[in-house]
């Protein structure tokens, strides 16, 4: 017999509903919602949750502050704007390349990952800035301040996704990849080395972890799936300005992240939702929506550890209690049978 | 290229003193910040944003004002702003003990709302100062310095100078460096830790205010001057090594040479490229900035 005080047994059945209800919700929610605005938006969040989990995976289960993400996510962007423009190869081999050109960037990370703290921060900053100048002074390859324009849609097996309900099942369909792939790694004996690493770097090596080669590891997990993020970026927006891969973009990652509750997947979905979302949400009164922006931002800070999926956590918990207080005491019990 | 007169050198050389000195004054603010809090401040670019809108304000109001009390007034409102945030957010989140990244992840906040809040009582144009300075330039034994770049440099040491005393010899500062080393042991001693915060906070918004007020005289000020200027202290603070104020000046001087040398030499579309990898090259040799080469000599 389970005590209802223990917290982890309904947990995980009730994360298992909720993972399928969200599936659920998020295959049915075109047809009810088809307004062709809100599913871009919802694909531009689907995309921004794509790089906020990769930011994840370095900051929350490995411990690295990375504020360099948008450095990866241009770079993805680019890439495959090049090479279905200039090469003409199709959109899944541009998308493909395009996570592994941002891995390989990524490998240039590998002799920062001995910095820590507020000094990776900066070298992280400093990629993000030179990349930055390169995609902004390199008229050549990416147009400059001009823009790469005439950026094709996406297209799978000679099919174009013309319309914005299928390219939001493509983002939305990656983006679940992605969770799922990571979800797994949580609980992996790669999972648990890089959690060491978080805890206790000096420990983790002395257990005989290769603590430089898993910190890379990560850094090339997160810039994997920044690049592939950048490859949806810019066949859903079809037009890449320099402007979109500024230092300010890797802020924009790492306040989802935060936001969302570091060290939890479905919080950088979360967070990414918020803060793409949030503005549009808030575009009605014009000037004062990023002042607004600002307040929510530090208001959402006060309220502690998990950040917003701690704060659902903590509601869930509550409600769950409650509705276990008002259910009658049988179907409790027939719950827990199975 | 090659040819260079010494003049155009000296010119060189006080151009980018002059820069660097703006960036030490920022970056010294991220340093006490951070050697107190380990908080990267990202709101410090902004503190120095609204002491240049702050005391281009004050010029307005009473055009006669000379040129000291025009930096007293962007030190003083920078300040006061910086106490505020320290009194009524920072604070708040240090005593729930929330996770350092929430708190940095607030400066950011922080630093959206006084960028918007700037431009929406400033306006979104890029705001001219008037002239400050002399016309004519000084000579030195030869050498022309432009009066505004000279009294800069002599402002910014003077500042970064009296700070110095103000650690050394005072005992606030001496409490303010026993609470950044050790708060627990200082708060034993006797030293008001909340207290011990707040002049932290008000000392390295007076720096940016400074800062602020130098940089806007030189160049313009606008709502956005403090984001790209705010990183660059914290790339100086870094350079220096995190958390040492004697870097933190250091830092900020070098940073400045070596932008402005490299725009002429190398090229100016990617002078901030320029720095980066410098400041990426030596973090890689001396992993905890200038500071660390300074402590393993001893």
């Amino acid at each position: 017999m389970i005590t209802p005080l223990d917290p982890a047994a309904p947990r995980i059945g009730a994360a298992r509903y909720a993972t399928l209800l969200t599936v659920a919700a998020l295959i049915v929610l075109p047809w009810i919602e088809s307004d062709k605005f809100v599913l871009h938006v919802l694909s531009l969040i689907a995309i921004a949750s794509i790089v906020a989990m990769g930011l994840q995976v370095l900051l929350g289960y490995s411990g690295q502050l990375s504020i360099g993400q948008a450095a990866f996510y241009g770079i993805g962007a680019y890439t495959s704007a090049l090479m279905t423009t200039k090469l003409g190869l199709p959109f899944p081999l541009a998308l493909l390349g395009a996570g592994i050109a941002a891995a390989v960037a990524s490998l240039l990370m590998v002799p920062i990952t001995r910095l820590t703290g507020a000094y990776l921060a900066v070298a992280t900053l400093g990629f993000s800035i030179i990349v930055y100048l390169f995609i902004k002074n390199e008229e050549w390859l990416t147009g400059g301040s001009y823009g790469f324009i005439s950026i094709p849609r996406a297209a799978l097996f000679g099919y174009v996704l013309r319309d914005p309900i299928y390219s939001y099942y493509l983002n939305v369909g990656v983006a679940a990849i992605v969770y799922l792939t990571f979800a797994r790694i949580e609980g992996s004996r790669f999972g648990r080395a890089i959690n060491a690493i978080r805890q206790d770097p000096d420990a983790a090596r002395a257990s005989g972890l290769r603590v430089t080669l898993l910190k890379s590891e990560c850094f090339v997990i997160a810039a994997f799936v920044a690049g592939l993020a950048g490859s949806l970026y810019a066949h859903e927006v079809r037009y890449l300005a320099p402007n979109d891969f500024t230092f300010w973009k890797s802020i924009e990652i790492l306040i989802m992240v935060v936001i969302g509750g570091v060290g939890s997947l479905a919080g950088a979905i979360l967070g990414a939702a918020v803060v793409v979302g949030l503005p549009e949400f808030l575009r009605g009164i014009g000037d004062y929506r990023m002042l607004v922006f600002g307040a929510i931002l530090i208001a959402t800070m006060l309220f502690g550890e998990g950040g917003l999926a701690g704060i659902c956590a903590i509601l869930g918990r509550r409600l769950g209690g409650l509705l276990m207080r008002l259910a009658p005491k049988p179907a409790a019990s027939n719950e827990r049978v199975q | 290229m090659g040819s260079l007169g010494v003049s155009q050198f000296v010119d060189l050389l006080v151009g980018g003193l002059a820069v660097g000195c703006v960036y030490s004054l920022v970056a010294l603010g991220f340093a006490m910040i951070m050697r107190a809090t380990s908080i990267i401040h990202f709101a410090q670019g902004e503190l120095m944003m609204l002491g240049a809108m702050c005391g281009l304000t004050s010029l307005w109001l009473l055009p006669v004002l000379p040129l000291l009390l025009v930096v007293a007034v962007g030190m003083v409102s920078s300040g006061l702003i910086a106490v505020m945030m320290e009194l009524l957010v920072y604070r708040t989140l240090r005593r729930r003990r929330v996770p350092i990244m929430n708190i940095i992840t607030a400066t950011v906040g922080m630093s959206i709302l006084c960028i918007n809040a700037a431009r929406l009582i400033w306006g979104s144009e890029p705001l001219r100062f008037p002239e400050l300075f002399a016309a004519t330039a000084y000579e030195f034994a030869g050498v022309r310095i432009s009066p505004q770049l000279f009294w800069i440099m002599v402002m910014a040491v003077a500042i970064m100078g009296a700070l110095q005393l103000f650690l050394k010899f005072t005992r606030t500062g001496i409490a303010m460096q026993a609470v950044a080393q050790d708060p627990e042991a200082a708060q034993l001693m006797g030293a008001n830790l909340t207290r011990m915060m707040a002049y932290t906070f008000a000392i390295s918004g007076m720096m940016a205010g400074a800062a602020g007020i130098m940089l806007g005289s030189m160049f313009f000020a606008f709502f956005e001057m403090g984001f790209i200027t705010g990183l660059k202290g914290f790339v100086a603070a870094t350079l220096g090594g995190l958390g040492s104020i004697a870097g933190a000046m250091l830092g900020g001087i070098l940073f400045g040479l070596i932008e402005t040398f490299s725009t002429v030499f190398l090229s100016s579309a990617y002078k901030d490229a320029i720095g980066m990898i410098l400041l990426i090259a030596i973090l890689l040799v001396l992993p905890s900035g200038l500071v660390g080469l300074w402590q393993r000599r001893r």
